[in-house]
């Protein structure tokens, strides 16, 4: 599903995020992204769905070509890949429901999307969205009333909206507390089960990677350091992964 | 840290107290006006009711004034503030229209007001041009701050979800600025309603004429009946602008 060759980036200020990464993700799988803060995690999610443009090497996700590709071809691309932020990025003034409509945007009906007159299949996969993630009867509530797990819970409601075969994850319990973050894991973890979607998560919490992630993949300076099952991230593993970050 | 504090302290004082002597700051002057502060007070008490429908009058022409005024200010303001929005705009249009901005703002509506009146003659024509003249200059100014702040988040999402960048404006931008830019109008519409009350001062129409008129007169009850009038009008206009504004932002 995922196939990464010789992916690099070099920041304009010389700074090197990734250095030759290769990777193979198959359809369905569940893959914990770790690494010391400064690793690459976020620019290599970043380049999976083509927010940063990668130096030299090549993404292809579902046999389309990400790395390179602009405009419409890259739209269509991002429309089956969902995107969940550290951050949220939800929009705090509008309805829970709104939100949520904006994960299918690519596939309404252009003019009906600027006027805000979301077709009733749109409204139907948009509440649908919200049930599955345990949300039903907030559509009405004004984001910024949600407490930061349900905002979170909005965000990957709006991303099942997108129908997506890949979910990217960027840190996406790090603004949570820990229970909550369990929460958010759960979830996308079931959410890959079900539906069989392949969904990419960096977390910057060791034991938690162990706990969801079957496969982990270690980045340390911009390279791969690991990349296996959780059981074999040994302690020695896990010290190489994150040896002199704290320096 | 130390001495430089002082001397800062110092030299606030000093302003203040040349100031003060400029001005002819007296405590004596100020209680021997009591007397004639209450006369002033008890002549105006009751007010004389026949004049209301003369203070209604005035107060409607206040407020079309300031609705008028306002809404011409936020269209113009609206392309202005883009270009003075340091984020959106290129460096030579951002600094030229900042500081095109400074200057316009420095002058106060009733400045305009004796202006227009010159150029377009009396009435509540030249007052609306002031309104116009002052409001959209602060208004683009709170417009291009409220730019300036826009979160790239928010647009971001949106575009991770294969939008287009007509869509991703509406759903990733707008509902960003949209509230924003309405409270702000709305606030300056309360302002405004205080701003268009005194163009009838010099003949720039609405209820400051009336006011005027009556002072002049002498006609003290006259008076204090548009002055209730007023003080209703901008009570009613902050009420209802407040309320709306707080479920705006």
């Amino acid at each position: 599903m995922i196939r990464v060759r010789g992916l690099s980036k070099r920041y304009p200020g010389g700074t090197v995020a990734l250095d030759g990464v290769d990777l193979d993700i198959a359809a369905g799988e569940l893959v914990a992204l770790i690494g010391p803060s400064g690793a690459g995690k976020s620019t290599l999610l970043r380049c999976l769905n083509g927010f940063v443009t990668p130096t030299a090497g090549e993404v292809q996700i579902g046999g389309a070509t990400v790395s390179g590709a602009t405009g419409e071809g890259l739209r269509l691309i991002r429309a089956g890949i969902g995107f969940v932020f550290q951050q949220f990025n939800l929009q705090r003034r509008l309805s829970v429901l709104e939100n949520v409509l904006i994960g299918g945007l690519a596939r309404t009906p252009r003019l009906r999307s600027l006027l805000g007159l979301f077709p009733a299949t749109d409204l139907a996969r948009a509440r649908a969205a919200l049930a599955r993630v345990g949300l039903s009867g907030l559509e009405a509530r004004r984001v910024d009333t949600l407490s930061g797990g349900q905002q979170q819970r909005v965000a990957i409601a709006r991303v099942l909206v997108q129908e997506p075969r890949v979910i990217l994850a960027d840190e996406p319990m790090a603004s949570l507390d820990p229970t909550l973050s369990e929460t958010v894991l759960a979830l996308l973890q079931r959410i890959s089960e079900e539906d069989g979607i392949t969904v990419v998560t960096s977390l910057h919490v060791l034991d938690l990677a162990r706990r969801y992630g079957r496969r982990v993949i270690g980045l340390r300076g911009g390279r791969v350091a690991y990349d296996g099952s959780s059981e074999g991230l040994t302690e020695a593993a896990a010290r190489r992964i994150f040896a002199d970050a704290a320096a | 840290m130390g001495r430089a504090h002082w001397v800062g302290w110092a030299g606030i004082l000093g302003l203040f107290l040349w100031s003060a002597a400029a001005t002819e700051l007296s405590a004596s002057r100020l209680l021997e006006g009591v007397p004639y502060m209450l006369d002033f007070l008890r002549r105006m008490v009751p007010p004389d009711l026949s004049v209301l429908p003369h203070a209604l009058t005035g107060a409607l022409q206040t407020f079309q004034i300031a609705v008028v005024g306002t809404g011409i200010a936020a269209l113009l303001a609206l392309p202005i503030s883009f270009a003075a929005a340091r984020n959106v705009a290129p460096p030579w249009l951002f600094y030229g229209a900042r500081s095109v901005l400074n200057v316009f703002r420095a002058v106060d509506t009733l400045v305009y007001a004796l202006f227009f009146v010159a150029a377009v003659g009396l009435g509540p024509f030249p007052g609306v041009l002031s309104v116009v003249a002052y409001t959209a200059t602060v208004l683009a100014k709170l417009y291009s701050e409220a730019i300036e702040a826009i979160e790239r988040g928010p647009v971001e999402a949106v575009e991770a979800a294969g939008a287009t960048r007509l869509q991703a404006l509406r759903w990733g931008v707008l509902p960003q600025l949209v509230p924003q830019f309405l409270s702000f109008t709305l606030y300056r519409l309360e302002t405004n309603i205080r701003a268009a009350a005194i163009l009838g001062f010099v003949g720039a129409g609405g209820i400051g004429f009336y006011i005027q008129t009556y002072l002049r007169m002498l006609n003290y009850p006259a008076a204090s009946t548009v002055l209730l009038v007023l003080i209703v009008l901008v009570m009613a206009v902050d009420f209802a602008s407040s309320r709306l504004r707080a479920r705006l932002v």
